[in-house]
């Protein structure tokens, strides 16, 4: 069975550009997410196997919607996304329980080689 | 990765960016410390920045972190949101503009972001004469602000994963067609504007069609066929709704560039004034939105330049120092209102009649014969201005001839209230849709010729008696006012009629401010008309301004009264 991914961005530019990458590489995308108030709920309703997670997001950052994922299902696979220059928050989040983080603009490869770890680990 | 598939979706987007950033920083002057605006601000930098990055779009970028950065600096640094910050992004706003054109316009990106971004990080500027730091004086202004990072640095280090993005998939697979068509966007659909215009004509045809079957059915008395005719009729009528609903756009979607005018006009002639927007998810056909810019821009001018008085006049006037401009936009059932008001000095309708005497734009007689409302319309006569000198922006009335000839052409109207020292509102009162329009129809002579609605103020029906003389001119009287009567017929150079019955049919419309009567052979009713464009040459001809087609087939001019007279 596919494995199956939410994207949460704010930028519908950028959720269909990783939607099509996840999708060529064979995974099956169940929900999409503007913002942390629409992830926190769309991942208590469908667990999927993977999220990703934008940081600067409006109502609720991606590291709120972190934390509040971890503290219901601490097993949550979430792969942060951060553009170049958010260094201090990469490390908030990798203390809340990000399995690994993913950098805008994205490198195709790389972004499919740190979702499948993710998934494996 | 072939970015190319993403073009479109990206400036849709960045310009969806750019609206929010020009509008927050409008809001934000007035409230300069609302932290979720500080927050809006910093995020659409932020979104803009990532998303040209992926676009490979380095200006776009560079501009963007920038703006980004001076927002973190606002957010965290205990930068004020001063002026100088607002001029800056809203500068930045027009540069990333002109290079999303050019992007789409399929160029090379020509406009270089120049010292803006240089600018950006360096503020506030360097009092003149520091020594060695007015060009790049980011790197040292932004250094020791938490999360803040230099421009210098970052933007190498951005194009620098760019390209080794690039580098590393040299000929990724492209995705087919048909993978692309499978993953659009589930709920909304993207649908060129011509498509829309062609389902509006078919909309339109049928309706025709179908007065053209109800006139059969009439003339059969075939139960089941008026049975039939009635049913469609009523799907018809829903499909037209729906495919009306499809063109409307929120007002929403023209109001940043009124937001930045009145900024840019106040900033100009140094008045303080707070500018108010109302009802932007109201929806108005997108033909009739384009068509407003101009006219709204002139008139938010007027009430800038011309309406609103300085802070020491107003204060004199025991007014607060800040003056208020509005506009706002509401629905009335099929029609839209939109409103220009604002808190100034108002209009002089006893100045605007004087003016327009010494103009020769009326007469002593008429000028005395003119209401106050009536005196204020006088605004819009071609020509007419009472403004005492022409300012480098506008005169208070001049160009109000054109607004009005607009309005008229999207077949809505105009009216003026206005109380000295108190201020002005002007009313447009436009239909919701422009093809299909609520007509009256009137017969002179051979000819049929339709009039909007809303030009027609009423219709009456005079006995011979009921008309009398003042000088030459013939006259009725209409709640106690003269009201100058001109034959239709006579306009359009056809036979006048004869009245055998000593019944006079016209209808009352406004011309130049005052109301007018035009006589007509008969009147036919109201008429719903799906107006066609006439090509050339009859276009060129004055006072016409379309064509319909009636359900027996035959065709009927719409006229434009105003032109006519």
């Amino acid at each position: 069975m596919a494995t199956t991914v939410m994207i949460v961005d704010d930028s519908l530019f950028m959720r269909k550009m990783l939607r099509d990458l996840l999708e060529k590489e064979g995974y099956q995308v169940v929900a999409e997410a503007s913002d942390g108030v629409e992830a926190v709920a769309s991942y208590q309703e469908l667990r999927p196997n993977l999220t990703t997670l934008d940081i600067v997001m409006p109502n609720k950052t991606g590291i709120e919607a972190l934390q509040e994922i971890i503290a219901c299902s601490p097993a949550a696979r979430v792969v942060m996304c951060s553009a170049v220059g958010q260094e201090s928050l990469v490390a908030a989040a990798a203390q809340a329980g990000a399995r690994a983080f993913i950098l805008k603009p994205f490198n195709p490869e790389l972004v499919v080689r740190i979702l499948k770890e993710a998934c494996e680990g | 990765m072939d970015m190319s598939q993403y073009r479109s979706l990206f400036l849709s987007e960045a310009r969806e960016y750019l609206k929010t950033i020009n509008e927050t920083v409008v809001a934000l002057e007035e409230s300069p410390d609302d932290r979720a605006g500080i927050d809006t601000l910093f995020r659409g930098a932020h979104s803009l920045k990532g998303m040209a990055a992926s676009m490979e779009y380095g200006d776009i970028v560079e501009v963007a972190h920038a703006m980004e950065d001076l927002m973190i600096r606002v957010r965290d640094g205990g930068l004020h949101f001063e002026p100088g910050v607002a001029d800056l992004l809203l500068e930045g706003t027009d540069l990333v503009d002109l290079l999303l054109g050019e992007v789409e316009a399929g160029l090379e990106l020509r406009s270089a972001a120049g010292d803006l971004p240089q600018r950006l990080s360096g503020y506030p500027p360097a009092p003149p004469g520091t020594s060695g730091t007015s060009g790049t004086s980011g790197t040292s202004s932004t250094s020791g602000t938490p999360g803040a990072v230099t421009v210098d640095t970052d933007s190498r280090k951005a194009s620098g994963v760019t390209s080794a993005a690039v580098q590393d998939q040299p000929s990724a697979a492209l995705p087919s067609e048909a993978e692309r068509g499978k993953d659009a966007e589930g709920s909304t659909v993207r649908v060129k504007t011509e498509l829309l215009d062609h389902l509006i004509n078919l909309t339109g045809e049928l309706i025709t069609n179908k007065h053209r079957l109800l006139n059969i059915g009439r003339e059969l008395g075939s139960a089941p066929l008026d049975e039939a005719v009635t049913e469609t009729s009523k799907l018809l009528r829903a499909l037209h709704d729906e495919v009306m609903k499809v063109r409307l756009m929120p007002f929403d979607a023209i109001c940043d560039r009124f937001q930045r005018s009145v900024r840019a006009l106040a900033k100009k002639s140094g008045k303080e004034l707070r500018f108010e927007l109302e009802g932007r998810e109201i929806g108005l056909d997108r033909g009739i939105l384009e068509s407003l810019i101009d006219p709204l821009n002139h008139m938010l001018r007027n009430a800038v330049d011309h309406g609103m008085e300085d802070s020491a006049e107003r204060l004199a006037a025991e007014k607060p120092a800040k003056g208020e401009v509005k506009l706002s936009v509401a629905r009335d059932r099929d029609r839209v209102l939109i409103t220009v008001s604002d808190d100034g000095r108002g209009m002089d309708p006893k100045q605007m009649v004087a003016a327009a005497i010494r103009k020769g734009v009326i007469t002593s007689e008429e000028g005395e014969q003119l209401s106050p409302r009536q005196a204020l319309m006088l605004s819009c006569i071609p020509g007419f201005s009472t403004a005492k000198e022409v300012t480098e922006v506008s005169g208070r009335g001049v160009g109000m001839d054109a607004v009005n000839a607009s309005i008229q052409k999207l077949g809505g109207s105009l009216a003026i209230e206005s109380e000295l020292g108190q201020g002005t509102r002007f009313t447009l009162t436009l239909p919701m849709n422009i093809a299909i329009i609520h007509t009256l129809v009137v017969q002179c002579g051979a000819i049929k010729g339709a009039v909007p609605v809303t030009a027609v103020l009423r219709t009456v029906e005079l006995r011979r008696e009921q008309l009398s003389k003042v000088g030459k001119r013939q006259v009725f009287y209409l709640d106690d006012e003269a009201v100058p009567l001109l034959s239709l017929n006579r306009i359009l150079r056809l036979p006048l009629g004869r009245f055998p019955d000593g019944i006079v049919p016209l209808f009352v419309t406004e011309a130049k401010g005052r109301r007018v009567g035009i006589v007509v052979d008969r009147l036919l009713g109201q008429h719903e008309l799906f107006i066609k464009p006439l090509g050339r040459p009859l276009a060129k001809l004055k006072g016409v301004a379309g064509g319909a087609i009636l359900g027996d087939g035959e065709v009927v001019t719409l006229l434009d009264v105003a032109d006519l007279l």
